[in-house]
Formats: C-alpha cells, sequence, structure tokens
C-alpha cells in the first residue's frame, strides 16, 4: 500500500488517481489469512453497501490513505467490468482507453510497473516519502499486495529527495 | 484387470495427495490452498480487457456514503491510475 501512496505522491500533478474498494480478498467468513488475525483487520464480507462503506472508512482511517477513493456497489459492477479481484492495476490514457493492465493480485499486483508507465511518460519523480506513508507501508504486512509487491520496491529503490526528470 | 484398476487407482491417488502436497507447499497450509482453489483460481483468467481496450464505466459511492460518481467522470486531461483492492 505505501507503494501506491508514494507513487501518488509521487506523480499526482501529472496523474489523476482513484481508488476503488471492491468486495474483501480475505474476509472472516470465506478465506481469512493468519495475518489479518495477527493484525486485527478481521471483516466479514460485507452484505450491505453501508458495511463496505464502513470498511473502506476504517481502512482509510486507519493507513490515513490520501487516494481518491470510491466504493464498488453490491453487484460488483466495476469489479466485473475490470475483473478487479482481489486486486489490481489499471492506467486509463487521456483518450479514454486501457494504457495498462496489472496482473491479479497479489502474485501480480506490481505498483512498480505503474511507476514505469508514469516515469515514461513524465520521467522518473521519488519525493522523499511522508511520514504517515512509510509508517503505512511498514504497517500494513497483512495486505497481500503490500506483502508482495512493496518488499522488492523497497530493496530496490532507495528514496531520493525529490529528483525530477 | 481388478488389479490394473487397483493400481490405476493407486497411482491416481498417491498423484493427487502430491499435488495437493504441492499445493499445501506454495499456498502455506492445507486452509490456504483450499481457499485458494475454492476463492482464487476461479478469478485466475477473468476478464477481457486488454491494453486499447475502451475503459468501462462504472458508477462508485464516495466514501462519505452518499455521493455517487462514475469512474468515467474522473477521466480528463490527464491519466487516471485505478487502483483496485480492499482492507483485508
Amino acid at each position: 500500500m505505501g507503494d501506491i501512496v508514494q507513487i501518488y505522491n509521487d506523480y499526482k500533478d501529472h496523474a489523476d488517481f482513484l481508488t476503488v474498494y471492491v468486495r474483501e480478498a480475505h474476509p472472516t467468513d470465506e478465506w481469512q489469512m493468519k495475518s489479518n488475525v495477527k493484525d486485527d483487520v478481521c471483516y466479514a464480507q460485507p452484505k450491505t453497501l453501508e458495511q463496505r462503506v464502513a470498511i473502506a472508512q476504517d481502512f482509510t482511517k486507519h493507513y490515513k490513505f490520501p487516494l481518491p477513493f470510491g466504493i464498488d456497489d453490491m453487484g460488483n459492477a466495476a469489479d466485473g467490468a475490470y475483473a478487479a479481484w482481489p486486486e489490481r492495476l489499471y492506467v486509463i490514457d487521456e483518450t479514454g482507453h486501457v494504457a495498462y493492465r496489472g496482473g491479479m493480485g497479489p502474485f501480480n499486483y506490481k505498483p512498480a510497473e505503474v511507476r514505469d508507465w508514469l516515469a515514461a511518460k513524465y520521467g522518473a519523480v521519488k519525493h522523499e516519502a511522508p511520514a504517515a506513508a512509510a509508517a503505512s507501508s511498514t504497517a500494513n504486512p497483512t495486505t497481500p499486495a503490500a506483502a508482495s509487491a512493496s518488499a522488492p520496491d523497497k530493496a530496490t529503490a532507495p528514496t531520493q529527495a525529490s529528483s525530477t526528470k | 484387470m481388478k488389479r490394473l484398476l487397483k493400481w490405476i487407482g493407486g497411482a491416481l491417488a498417491v498423484l493427487l495427495l502430491a499435488a495437493f502436497g504441492v499445493l499445501c507447499y506454495m499456498a502455506g497450509s492445507p486452509r490456504d490452498a483450499y481457499g485458494m482453489v475454492r476463492y482464487a483460481l476461479p478469478h485466475m483468467h477473468r476478464g477481457t480487457l486488454r491494453v486499447g481496450s475502451d475503459a468501462p464505466d462504472a458508477r462508485l459511492l464516495a466514501l462519505d456514503g452518499t455521493t455517487r460518481f462514475h469512474i468515467r467522470e474522473r477521466l480528463g486531461a490527464r491519466p487516471l491510475v485505478l487502483v483496485f483492492g480492499s482492507f483485508t
């Protein structure tokens, strides 16, 4: 999650961002992960839109998540249209066409590929990580995307102070 | 003939057990192996969108729980990065 926040902070002057909350990946009544129990991120699969809103609010509050946010409806229209569950990344270009389609998470959820796409268009940008984003990056090992995708980034992309190409 | 069937049945059982063992190893536990088969595998090749496809629209609810908007409303003069996910 920290990776996406960092990309947002780096490229929000060039691109728009929208996070879409889709149905839970590892709710307590389906395929719950031990790591979620350990970190007390335990939710049943929402049965109503109000429940989805409540979880989404918990999420954004917990991680001080700065990206614009939308919640998929109970018919899972956005999930269906974008094959989004459990997590996936896209870039839509200015003409309304898919410019980048990420793989299905967690194993093929790769924020670094979004960064590469943006860097190819706008040049490499890497601001100093804000304290909240840095904290959320390390405090969110439960999210499969964060666990699988953030570690390689941290290893290969040391933070540089505001270097814009 | 009966003996041959027994051998085939035994070999299949061993193969299934081996496959389940590998899946458990990959997933981390028998429970996660089940979860992978039950919840993840059916989604592995879902979706027909490709690079160049028209971005589909969908109506979303804002965090305030009342305002509704469409994904395509967010398209404009700049690229739009879409991040799909959930809390767990």
